[in-house]
C-alpha cells in the first residue's frame, strides 16, 4: 500500500496523468480509504513538486504536468471523498488563477487541501478572465471565491474582478480570498478582500474560519 | 546630420575616440551596441505602443488600426521624452492569429487581445483547416504599412516591421499550457505546430512585407522568456525555428527576419529565487537571438537584479578584457510605480556599475500605459546626465535636477505631427471601418 502511494506521488511530480489517474483508481480498489490516497499520495506528490519549484529545479512546464496529473488523479477521487462524508452540508469554493497568469501549482495544493477539509471545490483553471468569476459566482452560488496570481503584473487584476463582482451586486454575497507568492496581508486589505491565505494550509484554516468553523 | 548610413559612421568612429561633432540619437545608440562610449550612455526607445496611445489621448479603436497614426504618434511621444531611437511595434502577438480567425476582444481604450477561452487551434486537425496566412486579411496590412512608415519616416537599422514569432505564436492560438503539452508529451505536434507557423504563416507575411519594401522584421517572443520556457527548451525550439526563419527570409526576400526577440529573457518574479547559474544559462542562450552579441535584460524584474551578474556574463562573453555590450532594462512596473527619486538612484547604480567602460544601453521592457509622464522624463535625463563621459568617479555627486518638460499637447502644437494626432482624438466610433 506505501508503494501504491509512493508511486502515485511519484507521477504526480514527474507529470504523468495517465499513471496517476491508473494508481488512484488501483488504490482505490484495493480499499484504500480517499482521504489517505489524497493526504498520502496527491497532496504529498504536488508538494514535492511545489518544493522543486520553490528551490528552482522545476520550472513553469514542469509545474504544468504536475498540475495535469493533479487534476487526473483528483477526478476519480473527488466523488469517493464527497460519499465519505455523506450528507454532511459543505460550502463551495470558487477558485481561479486571474487573467494573465498561467501558475497552477499554488492553485491545485489549495485545492487538495480545501477538498480534504470538505470544500466543495469548483475550479475555474488558469488565465480567468473577470466575468469568469461573475458567472462562476451566479451559478454556482460558492461561499468563498479564491484568486489567485503569482505575478505581481496579474495580481492587479484582483482589483478588478472585485471591483466587477460589486458592479453586478455579487460582492456582498460572498467572501473573497487572494492568495499567491506577490500578494500580502496590505494587499488583501487594499483590494477589499475578506482574507490572504499565506500559502495552501493557511488558506484552507482561513476559509474554515470564514464559513464558521470546520465542517465535512 | 541626416542621413542614418552617416550617422551610424558617426556612431562608430565617436565610440573609438574619433570625437568630432554632436552625435545623434541613432549614432549614440550604434556606437554604444559596438561596446564603445558615446557623449552619453544612450537611451533606446522602449516600446510603448499602449502609453504613447494615453499620452496622446487616442482612441484605441482607431489607434490601432490607422498605421499612419501609430507611427507617428510614436515619433512624437518618443521625440517628446528624447529618446535616442525609436521602437514602433503594435500589439505585436496578435495579428497573425487574429487573420487566422481568432476570436479578439477589442476595447476603447486598450489595445486588441486573444479571447483565450475561444482557443484557434484545439487539436492537429486545425492546422489543415487554418490553411496558410492571407496577408490581405485583418490587419496584417495595416502591419505591413506600419513598417514601410516607420522605415521611411525614421531609417535605421531597427527600422521595420514586427511579427509574433513561433513559440508565441503558438501559444496565442491554442493557450500555454497546452503549448507546453504539446512539446513535453507529443513532440510530432509539436514539430507540427512549429512548421505551420514558419511556412503558413510567417513565411507568406515576410513575404508581403518584401513586397512592400520593408527589408527588417523583428519577432517578439516573450512566452519564450523564463520561466515559460527553460533555455533548454529555447534552444531545442526557438532556436532552430528562429534560424530557419533567418536563412529562409535572407535566401528567398533578401530580408533580415529576427526572430525569438525576448527568449530565454529571465524574467524570475521571485528576487528569493534569484539564481545566478540560471540566469547565466539565460543570458547565454538569450545573446543567440540578437544580431549582435549584446548582454540582454528586457522584460524581468531587473531593479531587484544583481548588476554584478550581468556584468560578469558581458566580461566573460568578451574577449581581450573588454565586455560585450549590454542593455540595461528598466522594469515596466518599476517605471510606472517609483517615484522619480527611486528612478533617478536605480540608474546612479547601474551605470556606475555597468557603463563606466562604455557599451551600455538603457532600456525599458515595455512602458505600461499609466506610467506617469514624469518618471519617464526623469529616466532620460538621468541616463544622460549621470551617464555623460567621462562618468563622474563620485555619481552622489551629480545633481540631477527635475526634468523641465512642457505638457504633451502644448508640445504637440507646431510639430510635424500634430495634426494627425488632434484630428484623430475627434474619431468617433462609424467614422472609420474597423473590425472591432
Amino acid at each position: 500500500m506505501t508503494d501504491q502511494l509512493a508511486d502515485l506521488q511519484k507521477a504526480i511530480v514527474e507529470g504523468d496523468d495517465t499513471q496517476a489517474a491508473r494508481l488512484v483508481e488501483a488504490a482505490l480498489a484495493h480499499g484504500l480509504p480517499a482521504l489517505d490516497i489524497l493526504n498520502k499520495g496527491v497532496v504529498a506528490g504536488i508538494n514535492k513538486a511545489g518544493e522543486l519549484w520553490a528551490a528552482n529545479k522545476y520550472f513553469l512546464p514542469d509545474v504544468i504536468l504536475a498540475a495535469d496529473a493533479f487534476k487526473a488523479a483528483m477526478l476519480p477521487l473527488e466523488p469517493r471523498i464527497k460519499a465519505s462524508r455523506g450528507a454532511q452540508p459543505t460550502h463551495k469554493f470558487v477558485i481561479g488563477v486571474v487573467q494573465g497568469d498561467m501558475h497552477d501549482l499554488g492553485k491545485s495544493l489549495v485545492i487538495a487541501m480545501l477538498t480534504s477539509a470538505g470544500f466543495e471545490v469548483v475550479d475555474l483553471g488558469i488565465d480567468v478572465p473577470h466575468d469568469r468569476f461573475v458567472q462562476a459566482v451566479q451559478q454556482h452560488q460558492p461561499a468563498i471565491v479564491g484568486l489567485g496570481a503569482y505575478m505581481s503584473t496579474t495580481m492587479l487584476e484582483m482589483k478588478d474582478v472585485i471591483g466587477e463582482l460589486k458592479k453586478q451586486g455579487l460582492r456582498e454575497r460572498v467572501k473573497i480570498m487572494v492568495g499567491g507568492v506577490p500578494t500580502s496581508q496590505e494587499f488583501a486589505d487594499e483590494v477589499g478582500a475578506d482574507a490572504w491565505g499565506k500559502d495552501a494550509l493557511q488558506t484552507m484554516q482561513k476559509a474554515l474560519a470564514l464559513v464558521g468553523g470546520s465542517h465535512g | 546630420m541626416a542621413n542614418p548610413t552617416l550617422e551610424m559612421i558617426h556612431g562608430l568612429l565617436y565610440s573609438k575616440g574619433l570625437h568630432f561633432g554632436h552625435p545623434s540619437g541613432l549614432a549614440r545608440i550604434v556606437g554604444g551596441m559596438s561596446g564603445g562610449m558615446m557623449d552619453v550612455v544612450p537611451f533606446l526607445g522602449p516600446q510603448i505602443h499602449d502609453h504613447a496611445m494615453t499620452v496622446a489621448k487616442l482612441p484605441a479603436r482607431l489607434y490601432y488600426w490607422d498605421a499612419s497614426l501609430l507611427v507617428d504618434t510614436h515619433l512624437a511621444v518618443d521625440r517628446w521624452y528624447g529618446f535616442d531611437s525609436d521602437t514602433v511595434v503594435a500589439d505585436a502577438y496578435n495579428f497573425e492569429v487574429e487573420a487566422l480567425g481568432a476570436k479578439m476582444i477589442y476595447s476603447d481604450n486598450a489595445m486588441p487581445t486573444v479571447d483565450v477561452g475561444s482557443p484557434l487551434i484545439k487539436q492537429a486537425a486545425d492546422l489543415d483547416r487554418l490553411g496558410p496566412l492571407d496577408p490581405s486579411k485583418g490587419r496584417i496590412p495595416m502591419a505591413i504599412e506600419t513598417g514601410r512608415l516607420f522605415m521611411k519616416k525614421a531609417p535605421g537599422p531597427i527600422s521595420g516591421g514586427f511579427f509574433c514569432s513561433h513559440w508565441s505564436m503558438i501559444c496565442q492560438a491554442m493557450g500555454y499550457p497546452k503549448a507546453v503539452r504539446a512539446i513535453k508529451r507529443d513532440k510530432g505536434f509539436a514539430t507540427a505546430l512549429f512548421d505551420w507557423v514558419n511556412d503558413q504563416v510567417l513565411l507568406p507575411f515576410m513575404r508581403a512585407y518584401a513586397r512592400a519594401g520593408v527589408k527588417n522584421a523583428n519577432g517578439a517572443d516573450a512566452w519564450a522568456a523564463f520561466p515559460n520556457l527553460t533555455p533548454e527548451l529555447v534552444e531545442e525550439w526557438v532556436l532552430p525555428y528562429a534560424r530557419k526563419l533567418r536563412e529562409q527570409c535572407k535566401k528567398e526576400l533578401k530580408m533580415n527576419a529576427a526572430a525569438g526577440a525576448a527568449a530565454a529573457d529571465y524574467c524570475e518574479e521571485d528576487p528569493s529565487k534569484f539564481d545566478k547559474e540560471m540566469m547565466f544559462r539565460c543570458l547565454a542562450v538569450g545573446v543567440k537571438t540578437f544580431p549582435l552579441k549584446v548582454a540582454p535584460s528586457a522584460m524581468g524584474r531587473t531593479q531587484d537584479w544583481n548588476m554584478t551578474w550581468l556584468r560578469e556574463f558581458a566580461e566573460k562573453e568578451g574577449k581581450n578584457g573588454k565586455k560585450i555590450p549590454i542593455t540595461a532594462s528598466l522594469n515596466g512596473r518599476f517605471m510606472r510605480d517609483s517615484t522619480p527619486d527611486q528612478i533617478v538612484a536605480k540608474l546612479a547604480q547601474w551605470i556606475d556599475i555597468l557603463g563606466r567602460d562604455g557599451g551600455m544601453i538603457v532600456f525599458i521592457g515595455n512602458v505600461p500605459a499609466d506610467t506617469p509622464p514624469l518618471n519617464i522624463h526623469t529616466a532620460v535625463k538621468a541616463t544622460h546626465t549621470l551617464g555623460h563621459y567621462p562618468i563622474s568617479a563620485d555619481l552622489s555627486t551629480i545633481k540631477v535636477s527635475p526634468p523641465a518638460y512642457r505638457p504633451f499637447d502644448e508640445w504637440l502644437k507646431g510639430q510635424p505631427e500634430a495634426e494627425v494626432i488632434f484630428k484623430a482624438r475627434e474619431w468617433k466610433p462609424g467614422r472609420t471601418a474597423v473590425v472591432a
